[in-house]
């Protein structure tokens, strides 16, 4: 059973996850309107925001551990957020700044925090064989960390996550997939690009465990994930989870959602797990004041690592060169010992 | 200056991307094996608008979403495109090559030739390239050096509405693959300003623009600016002003790497004396390596100078002063021009 | 607009219904001054919203006069430009 404190540290999470989106996308569009060019503004480039995925991040990530490995898709921040990335380097980051995560050269989907073992990619899928991988360094040396790999549901028909589950569960590696279902890969619903309703059903082609839930209950998420992270932590192998999520905000920002039915964008407005874990965190006793009090803490801390970002040095254009390897260019030495190769023939 | 041969005037204009969506409509009419293939390529009209208004009237079969599964699609391409079908297959930026690369690299790019020319391979496999918008190392490539190197692929690439179109006839008509890479800045989508050039003039009907066949986009006698793509776009901005300093440049644009138009560049060197190769890909073992060679192996003795401008070897960073660094501007252009003067 | 009645304006047709600005943009112009037109052509193409809207020749005629040029922001009912009738 979920205790109070914990339903609060995923309140927490949740809700600095939300206005860290709608805050990011008030400062992506500034300076982009009313035409919307896309390298405008304080924070050019592509921006996928997560808002209506939070309770996928908070209800997984509270059962991890520093030292856990965390792959996220090209939309990160909430996963991010909830496996406890340095917010205002990140911040820094997104702003393109020099005391960013990446010193401004990765940007929102290439974001490292090392300290807290996360990591994501903008290629769909990528992020699977990674965590795969940091499963395996946990299994070679047998420790009890366990690696998450973040995936939508548009990225289950993509080789690097087939073949990622296969290994995964033919080495028993202790890895949970989790697939987060918003019901769009871009412009494409689910039902045009694969025949299976639930992306639960492929663990079943590997011999894995897989589980579908079915709304973005942050409790029924965090439940799910307690028994495949305990799994894993167990040495008993990986776990493929679905997860029912929302797309509040388009694809992209600056995706004009032609394609979507208004129908859909309200319901996905309506259904919203941070009121429903809101009203869980009152059945269990906690009132509305100490409700709003975390709500206003976590809004601050998003201002804070807003302003702190802000307040950053952009990054000096020589720094582009820099950072291509950690070892000189050739390698961990200078010069080549002196051997003589043709000792042995005289 | 193939458009200027024209005796017709022609008044109206055409982004790049509708001349380039006129082609394919005009071909997806003429013939009915010509399909399209691509990630958000029916309701969306493709991110970068290369597929806009084609659902409305070829409908979904033949404007065909595709599951985020590159290796099945650009795989099933070259399988139709062997049973003689002509499928267009997008992939969404060209950066995502690298989850489908063995279908590319070893299917459609080798199976005309270890057939011994038995088999053949009429495919388009269109993709958006280039960066200049801050979208980082995995959304910024243009990754022309990748694909001209291995053996089977002709690549094109345009830099104006009118070269679009004439090429994507060529394209789809053509029995061989043909990689077609368009660079995003040059569509002429609203909300991705493209520079002034790019939008041009445009016949109504149908025509051809031969691959292999550079085009001389402004002539001069001092130095020679070859390039492509977007470059096309800078150099003549460059061009522009180094005229007020008396400098007179010819840009070259090559519009297609394979087949390579070796004779136009060579040419111009042989006027010009001095060599500046503009790319937009990485400097290493690529485009401007390839074309200072050529023109080397033809006629060393007309090259006085050789200056190359390319992204500097290292993975396009997101951070506008950064991606500034890498990617050559107008003044960079300029600056390497001067260098050889 | 020296009273020639027989002008016919270039609008956006059409505003998006789910658009809550009033403003936009024009990104391209396809026609030149002078160049004739056919009715129903697209003229010109705007942004409003992030949504791409074309603008379409009201009638026959010749494109006389351009307002608003590319990158020019404009209010809804403005007009664009001026047809003269063939
Ligand atoms: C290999 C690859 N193909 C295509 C893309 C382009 N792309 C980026 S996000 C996306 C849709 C992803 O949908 P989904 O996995 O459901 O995640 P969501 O965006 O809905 O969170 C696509 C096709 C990509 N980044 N990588
Ligand atoms: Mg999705």
């Amino acid at each position: 059973m979920v205790s109070v404190s914990e339903l609060q540290e995923m309140y927490v999470d949740m809700v600095t996850a939300r206005h860290y989106e709608e805050r990011l996308q008030e400062e992506y569009l500034e300076g982009k309107q009313p035409a919307f060019d896309i390298s405008a503004g304080p924070i050019p480039g592509e921006l996928h925001l997560a808002a209506g995925h939070e309770a996928a991040a908070a209800g997984v990530c509270q059962h991890l551990r520093d030292d856990d490995a965390v792959t996220a898709t090209h939309r990160p921040h909430h996963v991010a957020i909830a496996k406890g990335v340095d917010l205002e380097r990140m911040t820094a980051e997104i702003f393109g700044r020099e005391t960013g995560l990446g010193k401004g050269k990765g940007g929102h989907m290439h974001l490292f925090d090392p300290d807290v073992n996360f990591a994501c990619s903008g290629i769909i899928a990528e992020g699977c064989p990674p965590a795969a991988g940091a499963g395996l360094a946990a299994k070679k040396r047998n420790t009890d960390s366990v690696a998450v790999a973040y995936l939508g549901e548009g990225a289950i028909d993509q080789g690097a996550f087939l073949e990622s589950l296969n290994f995964a569960a033919v080495h028993d590696l202790p890895v949970v997939f989790v697939i987060e279902d918003n019901d769009w890969a871009i412009s494409m619903p689910k039902d045009r690009v694969t025949d299976v309703e639930n992306g639960a059903q492929r663990a079943g082609g590997f011999d894995m465990p897989g589980v579908r839930v079915d709304h973005d209950d942050a409790v029924a998420i965090y439940d799910a994930a307690k028994e495949a992270i305990g799994r894993a932590r167990d040495r008993n192998g990986p776990t493929l989870i679905e997860v029912q999520v929302h797309r509040r905000m388009g694809h992209f920002m600056g995706d004009p959602e032609s394609y979507r039915p208004e129908e859909d964008q309200e319901a996905a407005a309506e259904r919203d797990s941070i009121a429903r874990l809101e009203a869980d965190l009152q059945s269990h006793g906690v009132d509305e004041e100490t409700i709003e009090e975390l709500r206003d803490d976590a809004h601050e801390r998003v201002e804070d690592a807003i302003d702190f970002a802000k307040d950053q040095p952009e990054p000096d254009p020589s720094a582009a060169h820099e950072d291509m390897f950690v070892n000189p260019p050739s390698g961990v030495t200078d010069t080549e010992p002196e051997y003589d190769l043709a000792g042995g023939d005289d | 200056m193939a458009q200027k041969e024209h005796s017709k005037v022609i008044e109206r204009e055409l982004t790049m991307s509708r001349a380039m969506v006129e082609a394919i409509a005009h071909e997806m009419r003429e013939n009915e094996e010509v399909f399209y293939m691509g990630e958000d390529v029916a309701d969306y009209g493709g991110i970068f608008d290369s597929t806009q208004g084609l659902l409305d009237e070829f409908g979904y079969d033949r404007i065909m979403d595709v599951p985020i599964s590159e290796t099945a699609y650009l795989g099933a391409a070259v399988g139709a495109a062997q049973e003689g079908m002509r499928p267009i297959a997008e992939l969404m930026f060209v950066d995502f090559f690298g989850v489908a690369m063995d279908q590319i690299y070893n299917q459609m790019a080798k199976n005309t030739y270890m057939s011994g020319g038995n088999v053949s391979v009429p495919l388009v496999l269109t993709a958006a390239v280039g960066g200049t918008y801050n979208d980082a190392a995995q959304h910024s490539q243009t990754l022309y050096g990748t694909f001209a190197h291995v053996p089977g692929l002709k690549v094109v690439v345009p830099s104006t509405a009118y070269d679009a179109k004439g090429l994507m006839h060529n394209a789809i008509r053509d029995d061989d693959p043909v990689m077609y890479m368009f660079h995003k800045r040059l569509m002429g989508i609203g909300w991705l300003p493209a520079p002034d050039g790019p939008k041009t003039p445009v016949p109504e009907e149908d025509y051809t623009i031969p691959f292999g066949s550079a085009d001389v986009k402004r002539e001069g006698d001092d130095v020679t600016i070859v390039t492509l793509g977007l470059h096309v776009h800078r150099a003549l901005e460059a061009a522009e002003s180094l005229a007020d300093d008396g400098v007179s440049a010819e840009v070259v644009d090559l519009r297609s790497l394979v087949p390579l138009d070796t004779d136009t560049v060579v040419e111009s060197v042989e006027k010009t004396g001095n060599l500046v190769v503009v790319d937009e890909d990485y400097r290493s073992f690529g485009v401007t390596g390839e074309i200072v060679a050529s023109v080397a192996e033809e006629n060393l003795g007309a090259l006085d100078n050789v200056e190359r401008l390319a992204i500097p070897d290292v993975p396009i960073p997101y951070s506008r002063p950064l991606e500034n660094e890498v990617v050559p501007d107008v003044a960079d252009i300029e600056a390497a021009v001067e260098r050889t003067q | 607009m020296s009273g020639d009645t027989d002008r016919v304006e270039v609008t956006v047709g059409e505003w998006p219904d789910d658009a809550d600005s009033d403003e936009g943009v024009v990104v391209n112009w396809f026609t030149r001054e002078g160049a004739s037109v056919t009715e129903g052509e697209s003229l010109c193409e705007v942004q409003i919203e992030k949504v791409s809207l074309d603008v379409l020749a009201p009638a026959d005629g010749t494109l006389v006069e351009v307002v608003c040029g590319e990158d020019d922001e404009f209010a809804r009912g403005d007009t664009l430009a001026w047809v003269s009738p063939a």
